[in-house]
């Protein structure tokens, strides 16, 4: 279900000099010896410093919801009963960074794991991965170093919904990986009923990164407002597809040479089609502003002369497809607007109808799921106008479908 | 102030509390409550109730 195709898998690298993938250029992984070598023993800091430290380099969750991390922190007791949860469970399709960073630096996950685990004075370590090779991978490394002992790595079941954080809980406590109906957040009720600091992959690669560096090394690079790199996923027309390591606040001019106005999916299947994107400097706080955050780190640019109408349709279908089915709405809206966005690349779609069913849909279920989807097809009927209209007049476009959004083998 | 809300992992689309509390619920394309404003006004508090107790799912809530 969740196999991407190999072609869409692209290439590793950097802008700038790598922190989370140091070491990835020469040998592809990066082993117990070599992250020594680069990195160090993971340095253990105190709650209050490490709370200090985030505040100062204002790092932001890299999960999609971008929510301070120190707040996150701050709301955690400490002591033995709480627990940590590394969600490694990317199910985006668009997004490889996640995958990227669990096989290629798994350590760095480690040490980010046991720095917070530190910070609040607990032993209990969870680390939750769906795709085989990445689970492979962080078993291997704990095995490979006497200080993981107390970390368990746990396969989860994939799907797009099943990776949302609550999703992922529900699914190690009771084996159903959905999310549940009351928005009990993890801090409160996380891993068997335990206050839980949960968070992504990559953001406690960045801990390790920051307690490692100190917060004046960690903010050499990066903008003033948010310090530091971030992992973004490039699909398509792009200055170089696959899994990218940039200085935050980089133009998005460097990841988008050319084609100035052309349509720009961000922030993955529950992201924003925008034709503004161009001068944004990429950072999270003013991809928000401007209505596009950066969600799961996905920056995805058809090819010039493609047909990007089909390809919205084939993802809304998908999109429809992921829900659990438990909340009425988005599993009777999402493929009623599946269809409406077919009918717009068939040339006979109804914007006013489309738009009613989006509304109906919107904040309607338990989780981000519906929201997420509404915010892919609504920004795509306002940023792809001109081409339902050339479709509406002519039936179709003829040009050849854009095939830059990666989707599991049955889907398309 | 009273507010309702709907449990969606429960709701099933019966449509009774869109019957019972036409004021502030009414049922999309597919039968689910559709509700604009969530803050119940004083009078209508004990139909909220009413709605919720006899929702057959336990799915709306008024808090």
């Amino acid at each position: 279900m969740t196999i991407i195709d190999n072609a869409h898998a692209g290439s590793v690298s950097s802008l700038g000099t790598p922190r989370l993938l140091a070491g990835v250029d020469q040998v592809g992984h990066v082993d117990a010896a070599h992250h020594r070598a680069l990195h160090g023993d993971p340095v253990l800091r105190s709650r209050a410093w490490l709370l200090g430290a985030m505040r100062e380099v204002n790092l932001l969750g890299r999960g999609g919801a971008a929510f301070p991390v120190a707040t996150k922190l701050e709301a955690m007791p400490t002591g033995s009963s709480t627990a940590i949860l590394v969600n490694g469970s990317e199910g985006e399709p668009a997004s490889r960074k996640d995958r990227t960073l669990m096989t290629a630096v798994p350590h760095l996950v480690i040490d980010g794991a046991l720095v917070a685990a530190h910070a609040l004075d607990t032993q209990v370590i969870t680390i939750a991965i769906h795709d085989p090779w990445s689970y492979e991978s962080l078993v291997r490394a704990a095995r490979e170093r006497p200080d993981a002992d107390a970390i368990s790595v746990v396969r989860t079941r994939d799907g797009f919904v099943g990776g949302e954080i609550r999703a992922v809980i529900n699914g190690l406590n009771a084996g159903v990986a959905r999310p549940g109906g009351r928005r009990h957040l993890p801090h409160t009720h996380g891993m068997s009923g335990r206050p839980t600091f949960a968070s992504n992959v990559e953001t406690f690669a960045q801990i390790a990164l920051l307690t490692g560096m100190g917060v004046a090394d960690y903010a050499r690079t990066g903008s003033p407002v948010e310090p530091g790199s971030s992992l973004v996923t490039l699909l398509g027309d792009v200055v170089r597809p696959g899994v990218l390591e940039v200085p935050n606040g980089t133009p998005l001019e460097m990841l988008l040479p050319g084609q100035a106005d052309a349509p720009v999916l961000i922030g993955g299947y529950h992201g924003t089609w925008t034709r503004a994107a161009h001068d944004l400097p990429l950072t999270r706080s003013s991809l928000r502003a401007a209505g596009a955050p950066l969600g799961a780190g996905v920056i995805a640019r058809p090819f010039p002369g493609t047909c990007v109408l089909s390809e919205v349709a084939a993802v809304s279908r998908w999109l429809a497809a992921e829900s659990t089915g438990q909340c009425g709405p988005c599993f009777f809206g999402l493929p009623a607007l599946a269809d409406d966005m077919q009918a717009f690349a068939d040339g006979t779609g109804s914007e006013a109808q489309a738009i009613r069913r989006l509304e109906q849909v919107r904040g309607r279920g338990a989780c981000a799921h519906p929201d997420g989807a509404v915010q892919f097809m609504s920004s795509a009927i306002t940023t792809l106008a001109d081409d339902i209209r050339v479709h509406r007049l002519h039936g179709a476009c003829g040009r050849p479908p854009s095939a830059v959004l990666p989707l599991p083998r049955s889907a398309r | 102030m009273t507010s309702i809300a709907v449990d969606w992992t429960r709701c099933e689309g019966h449509g009774i509390c869109a019957r019972l509390l036409h004021e502030k619920i009414s049922l999309d394309e597919w039968g689910f409550p559709l509700i604009d404003e969530p803050e119940v006004e004083p009078h209508l508090v004990k139909a909220a109730r009413q709605a919720a107790m006899a929702c057959p799912a336990l799915a709306l809530r008024v808090e």
